[in-house]
């Protein structure tokens, strides 16, 4: 970063990526993908919630992955976003939980309780 | 991690990470020399002659307020059991080129694993980042750009499912022409709860 003009470029540009990315009214899943959530299986996790949502036709759910968060024990780590209603993270989320996560989650809007980690109360 | 795919996602994460907007990956079997070599090249922000020789070391992260990092260390140590190397070239500015060589017939050579699911899943997460993918192994060779697969697709949908799955079906159709078999099954491979947690647990 050099200047203050570049400081702003970076801000505009990354502040248009989050409204696009954030945008809609559609659901956000959020996959943990660093080092330590790969070891654990985050790929065969994501892969599973984008092959659930296929099958159920929710082909507009945007599907998003971010690096260690520092909760390295419970990774695969998801979060779930959906417009209007708390933030909800989920650890030691393998396929087969996964699966059930978009069911339940996604698509009927029930959280599975048991799974949480976290709860943002912020609305998404 | 228990196959080279799997660090082969984690180089890209290191790349994604770097702010690339473009990488470039290629994976050659070679049967001849009794060589496999994946190559990882990035236009990210590089590093500096330091930062080159910290990267190796497990105690070190370029993250801010993270104390390891564990990503290169454990590709070293990988391909180190595989009589291979791990070579980086780098300087700031203009991006950096990871080399992983290992010897292709070597015992204790992990499996290459699932390409096609690493370089889905990536992709998924890393919608606005440039893959170029080439492949070349015994039975032939498969070239990828996802620039040209994501054409006609409105930027606005990009990173939703509908697109993935585009993706997807492209990548596994054309891996498996160019003869390629993923060693550890195939679409979606599911370790049941409980199982195999000391291969998991095992950094190698």
């Amino acid at each position: 970063m050099k200047s203050r003009e570049e400081l702003e470029r970076i801000k505009e540009e990354t502040l248009a990526e989050i409204r696009l990315r954030s945008s809609q009214g559609c659901p956000r899943i959020v996959v943990g993908m660093g080092t330590c959530g790969i070891a654990a299986g985050a790929r065969e996790t994501m892969l599973a919630i984008i092959d659930e949502l296929r099958k159920r036709r929710r082909l507009d759910v945007t599907i998003s992955e971010t690096g260690c968060i520092g909760l390295c024990a419970k990774e695969p780590i998801v979060e779930v976003n959906i417009p209007g209603q708390p933030k909800i993270v989920y650890g030691n989320v393998d396929p087969s939980r996964a699966r059930q996560i978009v069911l339940s989650h996604i698509i009927n809007h029930k959280p599975i309780q048991g799974w949480v980690i976290n709860v943002d109360e912020k609305k998404s | 991690m228990i196959d080279i795919s799997l660090h082969l996602l984690d180089l890209l994460q290191n790349s994604a990470h770097a702010g690339a907007s473009s990488i470039s990956v290629l994976v050659v079997e070679d049967q001849e020399h009794d060589s496999l070599e994946v190559v990882v090249k990035d236009n990210g922000v590089g590093m500096d002659e330091r930062e080159k020789e910290l990267a190796l070391d497990p105690f070190y992260s370029s993250s801010p307020g993270k104390r390891v990092g564990l990503g290169l260390p454990l590709v070293l140590q990988t391909a180190q059991m595989a009589g291979g190397k791990v070579s980086i070239e780098s300087a700031p500015g203009s991006g950096t080129k990871v080399t992983v060589q290992y010897r292709l017939s070597h015992i204790d050579r992990q499996p290459l694993g699932d390409l096609a699911s690493t370089l889905v899943s990536f992709m998924a997460g890393n919608p606005r980042v440039n893959i170029c993918f080439l492949y070349k192994g015994p039975h032939g060779e498969f070239a990828f750009d996802s620039e040209k697969a994501l054409q006609g697709i409105d930027t606005q949908y990009l990173g939703q499912v509908g697109a993935i799955c585009q993706i997807e079906e492209k990548l596994r159709e054309g891996l498996a022409k160019a003869g390629f078999k993923p060693d550890r099954g195939g679409l979606l491979f599911e370790v049941p709860r409980g199982a195999g947690t000391h291969q998991r647990g095992n950094p190698g």
